[in-house]
């Protein structure tokens, strides 16, 4: 009997190196175990985000029959924004650096899908897969959060809460996830880079809630408006139903009163004439702004008008973005450049 | 066609060449060892031919006029690294998946009968693997490609000596059944007569000796004879290296197709261990071929 052995039919040259199916799949046999540690972390993450949301007080503070639990939302708030630092240490900062510490880049650098190509396949599938991920969880932490924002417990704007939207937490994500791999590329120690990506990735979204997002917010012109006075308008506010239906969802940046003339009144001359405000309105005085028109004060907020809201997540996303970009074509350069 | 070209070729790390004006043209269809001490250039050298490293002067080709490094080579142009490093945290199987779907050109099949064949079990990791294995899976996931180039980095270094002859005769059979050329470093020079027809000696960063191992041979005799008539010898054929013992010179010579010894010295044939140790003891005796000329042939040019 003659036994015909199967033959090995060369492809055709000049085709496409090598189709992103294949590519996803071997990507997919190389961190596997990463992206199931990312996948069980996002669960864990979801699960509790729902059982919060159903459980804990929060949810019958909003419907004005209990007390909020402030402990679990700053929890939450917390553990979401360490997520993108996490991809950026453990998904995306041992990305290259384990390949140059174990030699093995001298293995996968040499296949016939090219080394840019691979980095290139890698970083776009990992990071379409941690992006898919960081927007579950921004929607499931605004759907928690809605609940402490209708009673005017948080805002949508406070600096915890902006960096942790479907369209915020996503950017943050990829932009830490290129980040890792940038500085994995560049160190070439798995450890090193991973410690780099923590202090880097880390602090710049310490940096952001502290700062940058202030900063963000004071690009563009505020609105100002002359409201009816409340008590806690002295100073930075961002509680929405205090300034009244009108501005409802606004950052409130700052308020004053003004008094004769229109010259703004210092701390204490204004805490003076919200006392004698208060005390009207004790006495039965019904508008409170008519009552200081008639003295000739008035009290002022400027702010940014919610309708900004989703510009503002635009360009924080978008200045991420670029930023992301930007690492991954400093990346692959980077890797070509290694020999 | 020649699958390794390189025309004044230059790697500088830092201040530091690692080769320098190396000019090279390996013919397709040998088996070519490529030998120098530590530190020569092996490895800069095999790294620039397979686009692991950047050339700083000159250029690389291969298999043709394929720039050295980019997709259309890398297809055809299969590289096992010192050591074999792979992922050890993975599975063969995994490993065998990941080289499947890096490679638009791999024989599973081919892969799977020869890991088989080792008895190396799909669901062992790679870091638990022998040298031996890794080396042998390294060597197996290279051949799965049909590659047209075959280069290895001192595939052997750390092997037994059973593991050492397994590998090679892996190499071979594939050299027989699929034609391919190999290129592959080695310090063990008891290798390389059994498996390589061609040979390239790199000393300093640049070619010391290249040629096919039976012309080199021939190309070179071990005269002995009385030392105060050694100039008769240096006069005929020039010397690549002349040991004495008191009135005894043994010369290592090359002959130039010139057989017949002056009088009163003798002829022997060179082994390739000697010829190979004679040229590492005199970093500046050289021989190489140039590069082809209008008729296709290699023109030698021989430098003392």
């Amino acid at each position: 009997m003659t036994v015909l052995a199967p033959v090995f039919v060369l492809p055709q040259a000049h085709e496409h190196p090598v189709p992103w199916r294949p590519m996803a799949r071997a990507t997919w046999l190389q961190h596997r175990g990463g992206l199931i540690g990312v996948l069980a972390l996002v669960s864990a993450c979801a699960l509790a985000i729902v059982l919060e949301r159903f459980t804990a007080p929060s949810y019958a503070r909003s419907l004005g029959i209990g007390s909020v639990n402030n402990d679990s939302f700053t929890f939450l708030v917390y553990a979401i924004q360490l997520f993108p630092v996490v991809i950026g240490v453990f998904v995306g900062a041992p990305l290259i650096s384990r390949e140059l510490e174990s030699g093995a880049f001298r293995f996968t650098w040499t296949q016939g899908v090219g080394r840019t190509h691979f980095v290139v396949t890698t970083l776009v599938l990992l990071g379409g897969f941690t992006v898919a991920s960081a927007c579950l969880l921004g929607a499931l932490l605004g759907w928690y959060t809605h609940s402490f924002e209708v009673v005017d417990v948080q805002s949508q704007w406070q600096s915890g809460l902006f960096n942790a939207t479907p369209l915020t937490l996503p950017a943050w994500v990829l932009f830490a996830l290129v980040l890792g791999t940038f500085l994995g590329a560049l160190i070439g120690r798995t450890v090193a880079a991973m410690a780099a990506t923590a202090v880097g990735g880390g602090g710049l979204i310490v940096a952001s809630n502290l700062d940058l997002v202030h900063r963000l917010l004071a690009i563009a012109p505020l609105v100002t408006s002359r409201i009816p006075p409340m008590s806690m308008a002295i100073g930075t506010l961002n509680l929405t139903s205090y300034a009244g239906g009108g501005l409802s969802g606004s950052w409130l940046v700052r308020g004053w009163v003004t008094g004769t003339g229109g010259r703004e009144l210092n701390g204490l001359a204004a805490s003076n004439v919200m006392d004698h405000v208060q005390s009207a309105v004790a006495r039965g005085v019904t508008d409170p702004t008519r009552w200081l028109s008639l003295h000739h004060e008035a009290f002022w907020v400027s702010y940014q008008p919610a309708s900004r809201f989703w510009i503002f997540q635009g360009a924080e996303g978008g200045v991420l973005i670029v930023l992301a970009a930007l690492l991954g074509l400093a990346t692959v350069w980077c890797v070509c450049r290694r020999a | 066609m020649n699958v390794i070209e390189t025309v004044g070729l230059g790697k500088r790390y830092r201040s530091i060449w690692a080769l320098r004006d190396c000019t090279l043209a390996v013919p397709a269809g040998h088996v070519v060892a490529l030998v120098g001490p530590n530190g020569a250039g092996k490895t800069t050298l095999l790294h620039c031919a397979v686009g692991l490293s950047t050339v700083t002067t000159g250029s690389v080709t291969v298999l043709g006029d394929l720039e050295a490094g980019s997709l259309d080579a890398l297809e055809r142009v299969a590289f096992v690294a010192q050591d074999a490093p792979l992922h050890r945290y993975l599975s063969v199987r995994a490993m065998l998946g990941v080289a499947r779907n890096l490679n638009r050109r791999f024989d599973e099949e081919q892969a799977e009968r020869r890991l088989r064949t080792l008895d190396i079990r799909p669901d062992t990791k790679v870091g638990k693997l022998s040298g031996g294995q890794q080396a042998q899976l390294a060597l197996t996931l290279a051949l799965a490609r049909h590659p047209d180039l075959l280069v290895l980095d001192e595939p052997v270094a750390r092997l037994d000596p059973l593991a050492r002859y397994d590998f090679m005769a892996f190499v071979v059979t594939a050299v027989a059944e699929d034609g391919l050329s190999v290129l592959f470093s080695s310090h063990v020079i008891s290798e390389l007569e059994r498996v390589a027809d061609y040979l390239i000696l790199l000393t300093h960063g640049q070619v010391q000796m290249a040629g096919g191992i039976d012309d080199l041979l021939a190309g070179h005799a071990m005269l002995s004879g009385p030392a105060e008539e050694s100039g008769a010898v240096t006069e005929r054929f020039p010397v690549v290296q002349s040991r004495s013992a008191g009135r005894h010179a043994q010369l290592l010579v090359r002959t130039n197709g010139r057989s017949a010894p002056p009088a009163g010295w003798e002829s022997e044939d060179v082994s390739l261990e000697e010829l190979v140790l004679a040229y590492l003891r005199e970093p500046s005796a050289s021989t190489r071929p140039g590069p082809l000329n209008l008729m296709g042939h290699y023109a030698t040019e021989v430098m003392l």
